[in-house]
């Protein structure tokens, strides 16, 4: 071993992150050395903090450090309207848009039988429980627009479509601000397709 | 189109080599083993990004050596531009006009190439997955969206079949996730279906014309698609969806029991009849040949009609295969507007005043001469 072990085992924490291959977990490792203690301290602690306060909300699924979290316990948003979404990061998205203010529901992943992972697997269960407790009106499945996320889409919606709940899916075409002529042909043609009266 | 020069870097048995072409016909000469074919599945590889011959990329690569490299420069609707393909055991990167393409769609069909070798004979009377495999790059390069669609489908299948795996070991009894993936399924099977019908409209209308030509007017061809569902050619993709949602409804239990799709455009087939009887069964090797023949020529004419330019055509020692009425009836279709590379071991045998004029190249462990 070319490192004492203390440098070293901070070299294989680090190349367990994603994207950091061994070069840069050693770069990073040799940055921590010459940090100060108390900035080294709080990165430690920010760590095993992150890791031990956050749970996910046991209403929604999202990330939380309260339960149930901020959203779900925040009465002046409208309950009524339940946004479905995959994973944690897609609520931020959300959220800094601003616009939303109906609830969240977070899956933390898709349906796909290829990996081994069901409806039951992912937070379905919650969710029609949900359904039946709250006075909802309308489920925004806003997974992925890719071929897992579609199939749990319409799982979702086929689930749901017996008790009354409106059931709609968010649209997929053009960015906005983009340029007709660089869309690629499979957008453009969803574009097409998703096409409305004006 | 036409390929002006092309680049060879560790590839095969050749460490680096430049040639430029003659747009009109180009005689690869040499004795086996000195890599005639290398060359041709080098210009393969550039349109279709995959070798005709193996699936296993690493044998593209010289040995011991970390890459190869594939470059051509072509001209297309006066338009010149390089495609380069790179292998390596990192894998495989395409470039049109030196810009990297992630979407195998974004790069097939920029160079347009059709190929007759002696494996094609196996096209008519190989394995079905043969003729799927004709259909699915044929009707590729000159559709691209096909490639799109096809790769959807073959997704999701693989999606379904791990879920009847499930359901038959009775690890799951969720049949709303199987109607949920069967509904996407049937949408791509559809999809599939419509265009694979449309493109063989247009190679019946030319390889009708074309079979009964080189047959000294003798021989009729039918080409006829055998889906797994019953449906007509003329049916429209709605239509189409109807009648797989309809079949799927049926035989979902015995899907289940089998733990696998049963139907699809992945298992449908090609069929050709030359005078009402079917060749792969009762064909001789000649009528074989010739079929095969009639479809490869009728592709070069679909592809001048869809793309506007004649593709290049690749004639990997089979000419000297053919008797004079056809090699003379092959040499007069392409005459002067097909860019062609034939490879042989010989130019004896072949004689037809459009090799006068052809580039001879000689070809010898790896070497190329002029």
């Amino acid at each position: 071993m070319y490192y004492p072990e203390p440098i070293s085992k901070l070299i294989d924490s680090f190349t367990k992150l994603p994207g950091i291959g061994p070069k840069t977990a050693v770069r990073l490792a040799f940055f921590v050395l010459n940090m100060n203690e108390d900035d080294v301290m709080d990165f430690a602690k920010a760590l095993v903090n992150a890791k031990r306060e956050l749970t996910h909300c046991s209403v929604c699924g999202h990330i939380t450090d309260q339960d149930p979290c901020s959203i779900c316990q925040d009465t002046s948003r409208d309950a009524s309207i339940i946004c479905v979404v995959q994973d944690p990061k897609d609520v931020i998205a959300m959220e800094k848009m601003k616009e939303f203010h109906g609830k969240y529901h977070v899956l933390h992943g898709a349906i796909s039988p290829m990996d081994g992972i069901g409806p039951e697997d992912i937070n379905v269960p919650d969710l029609i429980n949900r359904l039946k407790d709250e006075e909802v009106k309308e489920l925004i499945l806003a997974t992925n627009p890719n071929i897992e996320g579609e199939a749990t889409a319409m799982y979702i919606s086929r689930l749901v479509k017996p008790s009354g709940v409106r059931t709609t899916r968010i649209a997929h075409g053009l960015p906005v601000g983009g340029d007709l002529e660089y869309a690629d042909e499979v957008t453009l043609s969803k574009a097409l397709e998703g096409r409305r009266d004006l | 189109m036409h390929i002006e020069q092309l680049y060879l870097r560790n590839f095969r048995n050749y460490d680096s080599l430049e040639m430029e072409f003659n747009n009109k016909i180009n005689v690869i000469i040499g004795e086996n083993a000195q890599g005639k074919t290398n060359l041709m599945e080098a210009i393969y590889l550039l349109a279709f990004t995959k070798s005709h011959r193996t699936p296993r990329e690493k044998e593209l690569i010289q040995w011991e050596k970390e890459y190869a490299k594939i470059e051509g420069r072509i001209t297309k609707r006066n338009q010149n531009f390089p495609l380069e393909i790179i292998l390596s055991a990192k894998g495989k990167k395409a470039k049109l006009n030196r810009l990297e393409q992630k979407r195998l769609s974004d790069y097939i069909g920029a160079l347009n190439v059709v190929m007759f070798a002696p494996e094609d004979l196996t096209l008519v009377k190989g394995a079905p997955q043969i003729r799927r495999r004709f259909i699915d790059m044929e009707l590729g390069q000159i559709q691209p969206r096909y490639i799109y669609h096809l790769g959807q489908y073959q997704k999701i299948l693989k999606q379904r079949n791990h879920l009847l795996k499930q359901l038959q070991r009775g690890k799951s009894q969720d049949r709303t996730m199987l109607q949920v993936i069967t509904d996407q399924l049937v949408e791509h099977a559809a999809t599939l279906l419509e265009r694979r019908f449309v493109f063989l409209d247009l190679l019946r209308k030319w390889a009708s014309p074309i079979h009964h030509g080189i047959s000294r007017e003798l021989e009729r061809l039918e080409i006829k698609y055998s889906p797994t569902i019953e449906v007509s050619e003329d049916d429209n993709k709605g239509k189409i969806e109807s009648i797989y949602l309809n079949k799927f409804h049926q035989i979902q239990e015995k899907e289940i029991e089998r733990g696998t799709s049963l139907i699809g455009p992945h298992r449908d087939d090609l069929l050709f009849y030359v005078n009402g009887k079917d060749v792969q069964t009762y064909g001789s090797q000649g009528q074989q040949r010739t079929t095969a023949l009639s479809v490869k020529l009728a592709e070069i004419e679909l592809i001048y009609n869809e793309v506007g330019e004649y593709p290049i055509l690749l004639l990997d020692d089979v000419l000297s295969e053919l008797d004079d009425y056809r090699q003379s009836h092959l040499l007069h279709t392409i005459q002067g507007k097909v860019q062609t590379f034939v490879s042989t071991t010989s130019v004896d045998g072949i004689n037809h005043e459009t090799l006068n004029k052809a580039e001879l190249f000689r070809v010898c462990n790896g070497e190329v001469e002029k």
